[in-house]
């Protein structure tokens, strides 16, 4: 399929009435509702999914210590190994590199019995809906290449970010909120791409969502609403005139609806993040206090509550471009990450199934790499950058549960049976969204565009 | 200038393509064949008519029907029904059917229709003949047939121009594509639209009611003609119309490798442009420039040298990549080569880079040649996380002048050092004398976070040498005697950020005097690190190795305005926040506060001395305000009961302060972010695009299809070259001037302004274009001509009224029966708010308020990032890369990452809030009600309010609306007309432009 952008400037409407568009009832059509904007576009064959909560952890998550057990890794600590790592290559003081212990213990969990370390002990008490990637590996090791590709599948330059992708495929279910929105509490790496449109159209943007008081930028109204009313009604009589006066201009009478639209958000959007019709049984399974507005067990609950209201792609990023899993200081500060997202993403899951909606939702947990299994001493207390290794997961909609899929070598440093790579994930997700992913493209500088690029292939084993 | 070039013309070998010498050089320099008699007429008649008539559909890709007629070969196989010639038979060929419109038709009606009979003639004569035909099976170049490439209608030589440069002639090729579609044509707007959409289409601003009463007031038949020119003599109109150049070359001011560095010198290039426009530097020459204005320059005198280097910030200013921006420089190049493409051939050269171009006549090789010039060339270094200075910046001063700064500089940079030799001996001498004559008065550690009073007992039981309270409420001071607070790195390493209240207050003196470290904000920069406050002295000391001031001075610690700070190195410092509210950087700075920060083993200290003899008290307390940042400090405070200590202090201060021998700052050379010539490097081909699988060397040359030309072997980039083949094409007017008309219009003669290539739209007027184009260049290249011409046609002064029958076979306007209303453009909706509030300020901007480089410490956990507020115009706002301007990103501004060709224009519910919610439309609003109050009635308050947004006065019914809601609105008359101003602001006639 190839969609080209609706024409947004001059869009004029055939009248039914043969012949003349200056009759004053094709201006009331054009202000009607355009049911055409909100249809949710079609995708190319049964979606399995009609949302994703895609939840990125910044700064490489330490697979070996998560979700990829290694004893050979322990048996073997201390012991000195060859790789020709990026991370190393000319690195002074990485002359020689040392495999390096995990530092949790893995418990197999659920009827599954897939092993899952005490880091993730909540998410583990879930671990029967869910279908671990250990064979993912990507193609940079750097923070901002590898977080702009997971994010665009393109690892330098800026392309549309999959969620916007989807956007574009599917439209939005709910006039009042955007299609695609972002909760993150500071920037990622390579900041503002990683939910931009790029070439896309600009409504196809992620919606940044900063937790706290005013989560969304000028959607609090400044003056009071019977006051706001007022001025939207002027408006709307100014507009009329000037409307008549202009005959049947499609990109006039949108703009008119679009302040309706931004009426509605405003109280659609403030909705979305008030929690006070939660029961206190649902707050504390997110570890979230009443009143509270920021913290990743808000981040999670606000996640449910916009795909429940049509929201198509929410993503959740834990951290900024620091303070994160990047451990290269001490592994230890895993323990206070995972603590922060462990109960709330288990609370999710359950609550999503709950309420039906883990089947018509996909969730997605990841990272941009995993961490190196050795680093140059064997008690030093960090461990470096690896693209060639780490574990992802999917859960709900279109997932086999309770499986594992792919490898990496028994000391986790490489990914060799049945590797992932980003963009066969980002093939995955689209499928199950009901899109190929080589048909998903858009024409752009005399090029069709697509988020895979040229490679990517659909991860047939983990899908139900 | 002009000499500079013909000199150059003829060492270059740059063959001179024009006319059939295209195919003729072509073919003899890629199939290696000669013409026979016949084939040269084939080659004059036949293939010329095939090219024009046929191949649109029968040719290179495309076989409609499934016959090609771009080689023999095609003819001979045929379509679907069967052989289109039979050699030597025109009866029985049904290509001769077909052009004669007997049971086919071909060309069909909606496709050129029939042929004249003269084309038909000749045909029909060469099947006659036999068709002979030589043409070869197709040969490829990249994504076209050699055929393709050289019939494609974008590299066909202009045409000369015989006509006079008329808006006339602009409206008979209109006229006859609307004639040829039986659409009408919309009547002439009025003059109040005419006078607003020119002047947001030269300057991008509105223009002032006294404009519009003027033009209305004009009825001379110039009139309009002579607001052109009124307009084009504005220096907004360079603003504007660079703003559109800078579009296309991706204009950022950061450079997008992982730590988005600021680009603290690229605004040279930016006014540079802006310049360029105002007084019409000729296209081919800014186009010059751009790329070789460093080499064009070097021999002109010092004016001219400058704007040459400056020009070649286009280089410059391509995206960086990466951690190491060294080692993903294949990247740069590929960006630098693709917008050269895109920017001045309308060709996407960058899809060359790991394949042959699919679609157009572009090989890798050919990529891998330009990509030479590149690496033969250095590129100003922005700095990166690996590499965390800039470098390769390029001088704006001759070495001579430079010789000349510098020389002067040392000399006194000598002296000053002469003078100082004094400063550690004394030094030396004070320690000496402190550690005889000092008392430790308190004496503490102040663990992590946490808050010690000099005075109320929250110290440690024990760490007091004596009667602490007393000690502090009743200290006997003599004149010249010095209390001073230590603060140092607590366990000899740690280091943190120490927020200091101290007071001192003099008992016995009439009145009361008081003196405290707050003292120290107000002049904190100027005044230095020994200052005077009441006849007493405060001096900012490293006491470690005996009392050295801190004598560095820091502005915009941080980046933040209102941080600043006296240090040695990084640390030990002072820093204060001077604003009125808390700072947060590396923690939060209180509103109006003192920081002392040790060093790594070393202790800060701010010592007093004391103006007279008497009874004096001391309050206070020190704090860690960087709970995370370490272990915390220790608090020493002394007294040093010696005169001399202070006495020599002060002598010190002055010594180092300036009062006698200011430090000379080193001269500042103003640089510019750009280019310069490098080691001549010839570039290997890299398969699939990966630098790490090296293919054989391309020599740096000019692209195959356009003759391959190669770059002189003596030593330099190529760039010089590079320039005049570019500058050579028949394509760099055709894309300018589309790209003109397109930014008048709204929509290019060619749809797709950044690919003339065989993805991109075919003109919709192309006689149209290749005229314009024409004159472009007869014209000597001048912009301002080029729109008189262009805004003097009946087209561009149509009223942009909806057609009926039009809407339906024209629905995107493409025919020019009316003019196309448009949306205005983010940096157009922000200047006209500004312009309505009354704040616009219209001067130029020059260097953004970046933090200084040498405080840089950019990664990409930490990236730079900042919005800064001006009322300046919109193409004054720092632009980044890495994370967009949050108001630009919002209406759609162009891509700081990629060549923007054209803007979307884009209507979402979150604009609509911008527009109901923002505080910046607030301010606007409530500024223009305060000129709206300052009127007498609500008549006239209404009309000035119409006249700054709309330029009209309001009608009898918009008199009304505005009455009923002001009498209906709760509030203030401020209040009311604020809220209306809102109203207004958000209007569908504010926003579009008829």
């Amino acid at each position: 399929m190839r969609r080209t952008p609706l024409p947004h400037r001059r869009q004029l409407l055939r009248s039914a009435v043969a012949g003349s568009l200056l009759f004053p009832g094709i201006v009331q059509q054009l202000l009607a509702d355009d049911g055409d904007k909100l249809a949710a576009g079609l995708p190319h064959f049964p979606a399995r999914a009609k949302h994703v909560i895609f939840l990125f952890m910044t700064g490489g998550v330490s697979h070996v210590d998560t979700f990829d057990p290694k004893p050979a890794l322990t048996r073997d600590h201390g012991k000195e190994i060859q790789a020709d790592h990026p991370e190393i290559k000319d690195r002074p003081g990485y002359e020689r590199i040392f495999l390096k212990r995990p530092q949790w213990d893995f418990v197999p969990r659920g009827q599954c019995g897939t092993e899952i370390s005490t880091l993730f002990s909540h998410v583990g008490s879930c671990a029967d809906w869910l279908a671990v990637i250990r064979s993912m590996h990507t193609s940079h090791s750097n923070h901002y290449n590898a977080t702009l590709g997971m994010h665009t599948g393109s690892f330098a330059f800026s392309r549309p970010s999959l969620g916007s992708w989807l956007s574009y495929a599917l439209g939005s279910e709910n006039r009042n909120l955007p299609s695609f929105v972002v909760l993150a509490p500071q920037q990622t790496y390579a900041g503002t791409q990683v939910y931009a449109n790029d070439f896309l159209p600009a409504e196809h943007q992620g919606t940044l969502v900063v937790p706290g008081a005013e989560p969304v930028a000028n959607v609090r109204p400044r003056v009071p609403a019977e006051r706001q009313q007022m001025e939207l009604e002027a408006l709307r009589a100014l507009n009329e005139v000037h409307l008549e006066a202009r005959g049947a201009d499609a990109a006039l009478a949108a703009r008119m609806r679009s302040f309706q639209t931004a009426f509605g958000m405003q109280r659609a959007v403030p909705e979305a993040f008030d929690f006070s019709r939660e029961t206190a049984a649902t707050l504390e399974s997110y570890a979230v206090r009443p009143g509270q507005n920021a913290g990743f067990g808000w981040q999670c609950l606000a996640a449910r509550r916009l795909v429940e209201r049509g929201v198509r792609f929410v993503e959740l990023i834990d951290t900024g471009s620091s303070g994160n899993w990047d451990a290269h200081g001490d592994m230890l500060s895993h323990e206070g990450l995972a603590r922060n997202v462990d109960q709330p993403i288990a609370a999710l899951l359950k609550d999503l199934r709950q309420r039906g909606l883990l089947d018509e939702t996909l969730v997605v947990w990841t990272t941009e790499f995993g961490r190196t299994p050795f680093n140059n001493t064997a008690d030093a207390k960090g461990r470096e950058h690896h693209p060639w290794a780490f574990s992802s997961w999917l859960a709900g909609a279109g997932i086999r549960p309770g499986i594992v899929h792919g490898a990496s070598d028994e000391h986790g440093l490489r990914a060799v049976e049945n590797p992932v790579h980003v963009h066969d994930l980002h093939a995955t997700i689209l499928h199950l969204m009901g899109f190929d992913h080589e048909r998903l493209t858009f024409r752009h500088a005399g090029r069709d565009y697509r988020l895979t690029d040229v490679h990517g292939q659909v991860v047939r084993e983990i899908l139900a | 200038m002009p000499g500079v070039h013909e000199a150059c013309r003829h060492r270059f070998r740059r063959p001179t393509l024009t006319g059939s010498r295209l195919t003729a050089v072509l073919l003899v320099l890629i199939l290696g064949q000669t013409l026979s008699a016949e084939d040269d007429s084939f080659e004059k008649q036949v293939r010329p008519l095939l090219i024009k008539r046929c191949y649109a559909c029968h040719g290179g890709t495309k076989s409609g029907g499934g016959l090609s007629l771009e080689t023999a070969e095609g003819w001979r196989r045929g379509g679907e029904s069967g052989p289109a010639i039979v050699p030597g038979k025109p009866a029985e060929s049904l290509l001769v059917e077909a052009i004669s419109y007997r049971n086919l038709e071909m060309p069909p009606r909606d496709a050129g229709g029939k042929l004249p009979d003269e084309e038909i003639a000749i045909l029909t004569r060469w099947i006659a003949r036999g068709a002979p035909d030589p043409r070869g099976p197709s040969q490829r170049l990249g994504g076209m047939s050699l055929e393709q490439a050289k019939s494609w209608w974008a590299f066909q030589p202009l045409p000369s121009v015989t006509s006079p440069a008329t808006a006339e002639r602009i409206d008979q090729f209109v006229q006859a594509a609307l004639d040829e579609r039986g659409l009408p044509a919309a009547r002439p707007a009025d003059k109040r639209t005419l006078i607003r959409r020119a002047t947001y289409d030269l300057t991008g601003l509105p223009p002032t009611a006294e404009e519009v009463d003027a033009f209305l007031a004009d009825d001379a038949p110039d009139a309009f003609e002579r607001l052109i020119d009124r307009l084009l003599d504005s220096p907004q109109y360079g603003v504007h119309w660079g703003r559109h150049w800078l579009d296309v070359v991706r204009y950022a001011d950061t450079a997008g490798e992982n730590t988005d560095r600021p680009l603290p010198h690229a605004w040279r290039y930016r006014n540079w442009v802006f310049e360029a426009f105002n007084r019409d530097l000729p296209y081919d020459e800014f186009v010059r420039r751009q790329i070789s204005g460093d080499i064009l320059a070097a021999a002109e005198p010092a004016r001219q040298r400058v704007e040459g280097i400056v020009a070649t910030g286009y280089l410059a200013v391509a995206r960086r990549f990466g951690h190491d921006i060294d080692k993903d420089l294949h990247l740069t190049y590929e960006d630098v080569i693709d917008n050269l493409g895109k920017n001045f051939l309308g060709l996407s050269l960058g899809c060359a880079r790991c394949h042959d171009h699919k679609y157009d006549p572009v090989t890798a090789a050919d990529y891998y040649a330009l990509y030479g010039i590149f690496s033969s060339t250095r590129f100003a270094f922005p700095g990166c996380e690996a590499k965390g200075q800039p470098r390769d910046l390029v001088p704006l001063l001759d070495q001579a002048e430079a010789d000349v700064l510098l020389a002067d500089y040392q000399r006194r940079l000598a002296d000053y050092e002469r003078r100082m030799e004094v400063y550690p001996r004394e030094a030396q001498r004070l320690k000496r004398l402190a550690a005889d004559a000092r008392r430790v008065l308190v004496e503490s550690a102040v663990g992590e976070g946490q808050s010690v009073s000099l005075h109320e007992g929250s110290l440690h039981e024990g760490s007091l040498h004596e009667g602490r309270a007393g000690a502090l409420a009743r200290l006997a001071l003599r004149r010249g005697e010095v209390l001073q607070l230590v603060v140092g790195p607590n366990g000899g390493h740690g280091a943190d950020t120490t927020l200091v209240n101290w007071q001192i207050v003099q008992t016995d003196g009439q009145p009361t005097a008081r003196w405290e470290v707050k003292d120290l904000i107000p002049g904190f920069t100027q005044r230095g690190p020994l200052l005077h406050v009441r006849n007493a002295a405060w001096c900012l000391l490293d006491v470690t190795d005996g009392p050295m001031y801190l004598r560095e001075r820091k502005r915009q610690v941080a980046g933040q305005p209102a941080l600043s700070a006296w240090s040695l190195g990084d640390t030990p410092s002072v820093v204060v926040n001077a604003a009125d509210e808390p700072v947060a950087v590396w923690t939060t700075l209180p509103a109006q506060s003192v920081f002392m920060h040790p060093g790594i083993m070393r202790d800060v200290a701010v010592a007093w001395i004391c103006p007279a003899d008497g009874q004096y008290e001391v309050r206070g307390a020190v704090a860690d305000a960087h709970p995370s940042g370490g272990d915390g400090v220790t608090l020493r405070l002394e007294h040093v009961a010696a005169a001399e200590y202070g006495q020599g202090l002060l002598e010190l201060g002055k010594l180092v302060t300036g009062e006698q021998t200011p430090r000379p700052e080193a001269p500042e050379i103003p640089v510019a972010y750009a280019v310069s010539e490098a080691e001549v490097k010839e570039a290997r081909l890299q398969l699939r695009g990966d630098p790490e699988q090296p293919g054989d060397v391309v020599p740096r040359r000019w692209l195959s299809v356009f003759g391959g030309a190669v770059v002189a072997a003596d030593g330099s980039s190529g760039r010089r070259e590079l320039a005049e083949w570019i500058v050579d094409q028949p394509l760099l007017a055709r894309v300018m001037a589309n790209r003109v008309w397109q930014w008048h219009f709204g929509r290019g003669l060619v749809a797709t302004p950044n690919d003339f290539g065989s993805r991109g739209e075919p003109p919709s007027h192309p006689e149209l274009l290749d005229w314009l184009a024409a004159r472009f260049q007869a014209g000597g290249y001048r912009l301002k001509p080029l729109h008189r011409l262009i805004m003097t046609s009946a087209a561009y002064q149509r009223a942009s009224e909806s057609l009926g029958p039009q809407a339906e076979a024209d629905p995107d306007g493409r025919w020019l029966g009316s003019f196309r209303r448009r949306r205005l453009t983010a940096e157009e909706i922000r200047d006209s708010l500004l312009a309505a509030g009354g704040t616009l300020d219209v001067s130029w901007g020059q260097a953004h308020p970046f933090p200084p480089e040498s405080g840089w410490n950019f990664t990409q956990h930490n990236p730079f990032a900042a919005v800064y507020e001006s009322n300046r115009r919109s193409a004054f706002l720092m632009v980044q890369r890495q994370r967009r301007h949050p108001y630009l990103a919002l209406f759609d501004g162009a891509d700081p990452n990629s060549s923007t060709g054209l803007r979307q224009a884009t209507i979402v519910p979150t604009q609509a809030l911008y527009f109901m919610n923002d505080p910046f439309v607030h301010q606007q609003a409530a500024s223009l009600a305060d000129a709206l109050v300052a009127q007498t009635d609500d008549a006239s308050r209404l009309r000035l309010a119409f006249q700054r947004l709309f330029q009209r006065a309001p009608t009898a019914g918009e008199e009304q609306l505005a009455e009923r809601f002001l009498a209906a609105y709760p509030g203030a008359m401020h209040e009311k007309w604020s809220a209306y101003a809102r109203v207004l602001f958000s209007s569908n006639e504010f926003l579009y432009v008829d």
